[in-house]
């Protein structure tokens, strides 16, 4: 049996993940998965703000963003179809923190039951996902 | 002469306009290219939420599950027209435009109210001139700058309306984009989903095992997955009307680029002829006034 998982992240802009790897850590809507090589077959969500860990087949983890998505597991690939997704280090933090700021703006002004509400909520808690993953691997994309 | 000077003026026109049609051809070839390639990098991601939808499909045990199924008696009928914001594109707008008008009216024979939804300034104008009500027209973002955000947009919207009971049905027309040359103005079923089948039949006929987990249920993970199914399909309709709009403009644009430049052709011979004949009948005025003199 192989002991490596294939994985494939797609998002409508790229294909960013499409190779080998030794294990996934990733959130999904009920809780975090773990995802090993020869996991079983499987289908879920993933949480809007979610981020993935990937453990490189040389033991180098990655983290990335990825949001709004759905995981699935077949034949030792894991396929996560996602809204977005982008690595730790390519998070541009400057522009993070104008999303943030626009959010919060609009949240103030919004009544709490609108869809509006619920968008800009959603928006807000992307990006201080997307800032909290920054922040917590300093631009590096690696945990150390 | 003054003959002469207007041909002149009429030449350097065309070969201007020559210039014009030119670069706009080249424009509208290089959106083309681009509009492309955005669709190759979408073609995967199209690909993954079609493979899981059909996948989980035989998992979902009823129709009562899962709303955006479910047909009912059709009264209102929802189109999203997605037309170019600019003309100068040959026959786009027209084709699409006329195969719509044939819809619309079959749809009122049949007693049926029509709403619309328009993404694309032309085909707006065209609904609000006949005196159709437009629902919503979608400006912001232009189709030419749209990504995955807009068609989710869109989607919701076209989803919402479906789901409140604003309209019974909905369809998307558009123009596909099947070759460089050929553009098909298409109308496609989107509401009730149709496409798809569902429940045990499905099962059966599916090419994937049904054994694996899915969490938290089938019937949770279909309802949140069917709605990015449908944003892919508005996404996909937006992308092939852009490359045909792109690409029918370029079409549209080299075929003026030619015809100028055999109007320029055309032109420059009566000049040379009206120049040769104005220089032949100086000269015999020269002749004939020396002979007369000597």
């Amino acid at each position: 049996m192989a002991a490596e998982l294939h994985l494939r992240i797609v998002t409508p802009d790229r294909t960013i993940v499409d190779r080998k790897v030794k294990s996934v850590t990733f959130d999904g809507i009920d809780g975090s998965y773990g995802v090993l090589p020869n996991h079983a077959p499987l289908m879920t969500g993933i949480r809007e703000t979610g981020y993935a860990q990937i453990t490189e087949l040389d033991g180098k983890q990655l983290s990335l963003f990825v949001s709004d998505g759905f995981a699935q597991m077949q034949h030792n690939v894991l396929t996560l179809v996602c809204e977005a997704g982008e690595f730790a280090h390519e998070i541009d933090l400057n522009r993070v923190r104008a999303a943030e700021a626009k959010a919060r703006e609009k949240l103030a002004g919004l009544d709490r039951l609108s869809a509006e509400f619920l968008r800009a909520e959603a928006s807000l808690k992307k990006a201080l996902a997307r800032e909290a993953l920054a922040r917590r691997t300093s631009g590096s994309g690696s945990l150390t | 002469m003054a003959n002469l000077k207007e041909l002149r003026g009429r030449i350097k026109s065309v070969s201007s306009i020559a210039q014009i049609t030119r670069a706009m051809e080249m424009v509208a070839s290089m959106k083309l290219r681009k509009v492309q390639a955005k669709a190759q990098s979408f073609h995967p991601y199209t690909e993954e939420v079609r493979m899981m939808i059909e996948r989980i499909a035989g998992k979902v045990q009823s129709e009562g599950d899962v709303p955006l199924f479910q047909s009912r008696e059709v009264a209102t009928v929802g189109i999203l027209v997605v037309t170019s914001d600019r003309g100068l594109c040959g026959s786009y707008n027209t084709n699409l435009l006329l195969s719509l008008r044939d819809r619309i009216d079959e749809l009122q024979a049949q007693g049926k109210q029509v709403k619309f939804w328009c993404y694309g300034r032309k085909g707006y104008t065209w609904l609000k001139r006949r005196g159709f009500e437009v629902e919503r027209f979608f400006v912001e973002p232009p189709l030419d700058k749209a990504d995955f955000s807009a068609a989710k947009m869109v989607g919701e919207e076209l989803v919402e309306a479906f789901t409140s009971g604003k309209v019974d049905e909905v369809q998307l027309c558009y123009t596909r984009f099947q070759s460089m040359i050929k553009f098909v103005p298409t109308h496609l079923p989107f509401l009730p989903i149709r496409s798809i089948a569902i429940g045990a039949e499905a099962g059966e006929a599916s090419q994937f095992e049904l054994d694996f987990l899915v969490e938290p249920d089938p019937a949770s993970v279909f309802n949140v997955l069917m709605p990015r199914y449908l944003e892919v399909v508005v996404f996909d309709s937006m992308l092939q009307a852009l490359a045909s709009e792109h690409a029918s403009r370029r079409m549209a644009m080299k075929g003026a680029t030619d015809a100028a430049g055999r109007m320029q052709k055309g032109l420059k011979k009566i000049y040379n002829r009206a120049r040769q004949e104005s220089i032949t009948k100086e000269l015999l005025d020269i002749v004939g006034g020396a002979s007369a003199v000597s």
